[in-house]
């Protein structure tokens, strides 16, 4: 490589790490910022004062969803296997919503250690099933893991390719 | 090494290999593109929690996936651009941003149509991975004017390479934003037949169907897009003179 070529390239060089080392820095100073909520065992130690507005994201507890039969007021339970918060919404809930999954939620937490939400979105995981499988594998009592990993197992070896995750 | 590299630089090498790929690619592309499109929208079977939403899901995945292409190719190409100095590459960079920003505008309108059912919003400015992937969108658009305001097709050059170097970052904050940070999006789909993969493999076929689909057309685009600029910047050279006539 000629001199100067090498020259230009080293710089550019230096100023790509330059910049990635500024925008690195910059995202880790405000990563708080850019967290999007606050995690059911950050609101138990106390890390968001009552009364602000913020957003909570976790899991809804299996069995502790109550519909009140005449409105659209519902409680359930969020957590994150560690820490529980209890939860109060009126209003309509996404496609998504069910126990066992995620969610997130914004609005306040009262003194009685409720979260008052006014909004709650459905979080969903990365991870798809067909309907039928699903209820075939249900009803021989056989776990998505084992079928997918049998499956997966048998056509990852018959096609070796390095594939991206997207 | 050098000598092939130097070959690769030159346009009417370039523009007499690529005619005779491009058939071959567009007649993949148009299989691929028909076969993944008709599977993931008619044919296959609906996920058992978001039902028929999840079809929206094959596609944009795959175009999120290409869209993050496009910062690193035009980076490359400018790298190369300032200090080679290969017309070549400059005319990539080009014509890729425009691209792009139709690729980055397709995963916005397909993630926002797909979390208005399943999150029930349909953005949400706090959210790491959605605002990161509309800066790149904007930053294309970016790419593009800065490209037209400049008179001077080398400055031009430059200072669009300059910008693909922070669009280069912004695609490692995208790629990595839903590990770094709590975030409403969930984190990549793993596209591999792993045996640990917790995804169903009629999803996973849809889905590699699509992205070789997604990567033939973008193929294609970038393709005709440079021959094109090739004719248009060599249109005093002899040999394309002596194309226009023969045509």
């Amino acid at each position: 490589m000629k001199p100067h070529r090498r020259k230009k390239l080293g710089m550019i060089i230096f100023m790509t790490l330059g910049l990635s080392l500024a925008v690195g820095l910059i995202a880790f100073a405000m990563r708080q910022n850019i967290n999007m909520f606050y995690t059911p065992t950050q609101v138990a130690a106390g890390e968001v004062e009552i009364g602000k507005q913020f957003r909570i994201g976790g899991m809804v507890k299996a069995g502790s969803v109550r519909d009140d039969p005449d409105s659209l007021k519902v409680s359930f339970i969020t957590t994150d296997f560690v820490s529980d918060v209890p939860i109060r919404y009126e209003g309509i809930l996404p496609d998504l919503f069910r126990e066992g999954q995620g969610l997130v939620a914004e609005g306040k937490m009262d003194s009685a250690g409720v979260f008052q939400a006014s909004r709650v979105l459905a979080k969903h995981d990365e991870n798809y099933m067909s309907q039928e499988v699903k209820a075939a594998l249900d009803a021989a009592g056989v776990s998505t893991e084992t079928y997918n990993g049998q499956v997966n197992g048998v056509l990852g070896s018959a096609l070796p390719l390095p594939l991206p995750e997207t | 090494m050098w000598l092939w590299f130097s070959k690769l630089g030159s346009p009417k090498w370039f523009y007499d290999l690529s005619g005779k790929w491009l058939p071959w690619l567009i007649g993949a592309m148009v299989i691929f593109l028909t076969v993944g499109i008709v599977w993931a929208l008619l044919f296959l079977p609906p996920d058992y929690q978001q039902g028929h939403t999840s079809r929206i899901l094959i596609i944009h995945v795959a175009v999120a996936g290409t869209s993050l292409v496009f910062f690193p190719l035009m980076a490359v190409a400018g790298v190369i651009t300032m200090v080679w100095r290969m017309k070549l590459a400059d005319m990539v960079a080009k014509n890729a941003a425009p691209i792009g920003a139709w690729f980055s505008f397709l995963t916005l309108a397909t993630g926002s149509i797909w979390g208005s059912v399943s999150w029930g919003t349909w953005w949400e400015w706090t959210d790491a991975r959605l605002v990161t992937m509309l800066f790149q969108f904007f930053l294309l658009l970016g790419v593009i004017s800065l490209r037209s305001a400049l008179e001077d097709p080398d400055k031009a050059a430059k200072a669009c390479a300059l910008l693909s170097i922070v669009g280069l970052i912004n695609v490692i904050a995208i790629k990595y934003s839903v590990e770094f940070w709590n975030t409403l999006h969930q984190v990549s789909s793993s596209v591999s037949f792993s045996s640990d993969s917790p995804n169903g493999p009629e999803f996973l076929i849809a889905i590699i169907i699509m992205l070789i689909a997604v990567y033939l057309f973008l193929s294609v685009c970038l393709i005709m897009a440079t021959r094109n600029e090739i004719l248009q910047r060599e249109r005093r050279s002899q040999w394309v003179q002596n194309l226009v006539r023969l045509s």
